[in-house]
């Protein structure tokens, strides 16, 4: 097979280059922006319950199961729902959200499995 | 045993609704339902790999694994129904010929495998491990029958409402149905594109919960038929009217493509 001609080829690395500083650029703004939180889930409950996050801000919520069993977490308020296997971890974005309160529920045991997210 | 009722009965209603639209429109456009039999078991075994390789999935891409592979298949089901609206539509202009089988057979498959797949791996997920692992089988197990007994009577009363109608009402009322499903299939699959930050976060554009709450019965049920949701978003109205004006241009596609192919064969009986 005969190569192809150099010169037909885009410039890659400059390109790359270019791509890769403008990643690293944004990167840390992106980072910075989004604050991270924890919630966990222990025999069916959530830990804590309220949980408290800025208001007008996107953050990353990260929901340890620690159970065995599996859980759905949802959120009619929050317009989220998420399954998380047991003894694993699943995140999900929420907000930036008006000053509330945002009740969530775990579907597979909704009788006990509730909490709410307060936005101050 | 009520948790199990309203789990199962919650993923259950809208696959139903699906099943049993594509059944009567099968019959419409004079074809019985042998695609079940297919789409069920890739429905089932798509559930079950779903289901066992959740894990792995939900860890992949960052943690949104889920959030792609729901979208994904949402996506293709609202594609797959705006097809069937699209062969509908071939075959209204002209019921007593009949269109292509294969196609029919296509899309039937991919949107109940697809959509079982998506339900099912939850009920497997939720039985499994609640069920059979916590040594509860009864209990989960009865409850859910009587969530699929519930959706399985709710959806032979639709189906036989849909056999009760003529054939062009029957093909007209599918694809209105099939035309709302597709829209609230995009509607769910920008949820999870803004859970995953794909999609920017909006304010609501209203807050329809005073009227019916999502969790109601009522709002379960306009949620599972028409995708209603309290507090939609803008993308997601969007996204929704979006799929709703694909539908109608598949539609069109579909008379025209018939018109024009009538209007070659008067042709060609005219030089004859």
């Amino acid at each position: 097979m005969k190569a192809l001609p150099t010169r037909c080829l885009p410039p890659r690395r400059g390109r790359q280059g270019l791509l890769s500083l403008l990643l690293w650029s944004i990167a840390p703004w992106v980072y910075a922006q989004t604050p991270v939180f924890e919630i966990e889930i222990r025999e069916h409950l959530f830990f804590p319950a309220e949980l408290v996050i800025p208001a007008n801000q996107k953050i990353k919520l990260i929901i340890y199961n620690r159970d065995d069993t599996p859980e759905e977490f949802e959120s009619y308020e929050l317009n989220r729902e998420k399954v998380i296997v047991g003894n694993s971890q699943g995140v999900v974005f929420i907000g930036p959200l008006k000053p509330g309160e945002y009740p969530f529920f775990g579907e597979f045991n909704m009788k006990t499995a509730l909490g709410k997210i307060i936005v101050e | 045993m009520t948790d199990a009722v309203i789990i199962v009965l919650r993923e259950v209603l809208e696959a139903m609704l699906l099943i049993c639209m594509l059944m009567a429109s099968s019959t419409a456009m004079g074809y019985r339902f042998r695609w079940m039999l297919p789409a069920l078991a890739l429905g089932a075994c798509g559930a079950t790999l779903y289901a066992l390789r959740l894990e792995q999935i939900s860890l992949a891409f960052e943690g949104f694994g889920q959030e792609y592979v729901n979208s994904t298949l949402l996506i293709s089901i609202a594609i797959m129904l705006a097809a069937h609206n699209f062969l509908a539509v071939f075959q209204l202009r002209n019921l007593s010929g009949t269109v292509a089988y294969g196609p029919l057979v296509l899309v039937c498959i991919a949107t109940v495998g697809m959509a079982i797949t998506r339900e099912g791996a939850e009920i497997y997920l939720y039985g499994y491990s609640y069920g059979v692992l916590a040594g509860n089988v009864t209990s989960i197990f009865s409850g859910g029958a009587i969530g699929l007994g519930i959706g399985f009577s709710m959806g032979t009363f639709f189906y036989y409402g849909l056999r009760s109608l003529a054939r062009r009402q029957r093909l007209i009322v599918c694809c209105a149905v099939s035309l709302v499903l597709g829209a609230s299939m995009m509607g769910q699959a920008s949820v999870y594109l803004s859970q995953a930050d794909i999609l920017p976060y909006q304010e609501p554009l209203w807050d329809s919960s005073g009227l019916f709450e999502e969790s109601s019965l009522m709002g379960e049920l306009l949620r599972a038929a028409i995708g209603y949701e309290a507090r939609p978003t803008l993308t997601q109205v969007s996204l929704y009217l979006g799929s709703v004006i694909v539908s109608t241009l598949a539609m069109l596609a579909g008379w025209r493509l018939r018109r024009a192919m009538e209007s070659t064969k008067e042709g060609e009986a005219d030089a004859k």
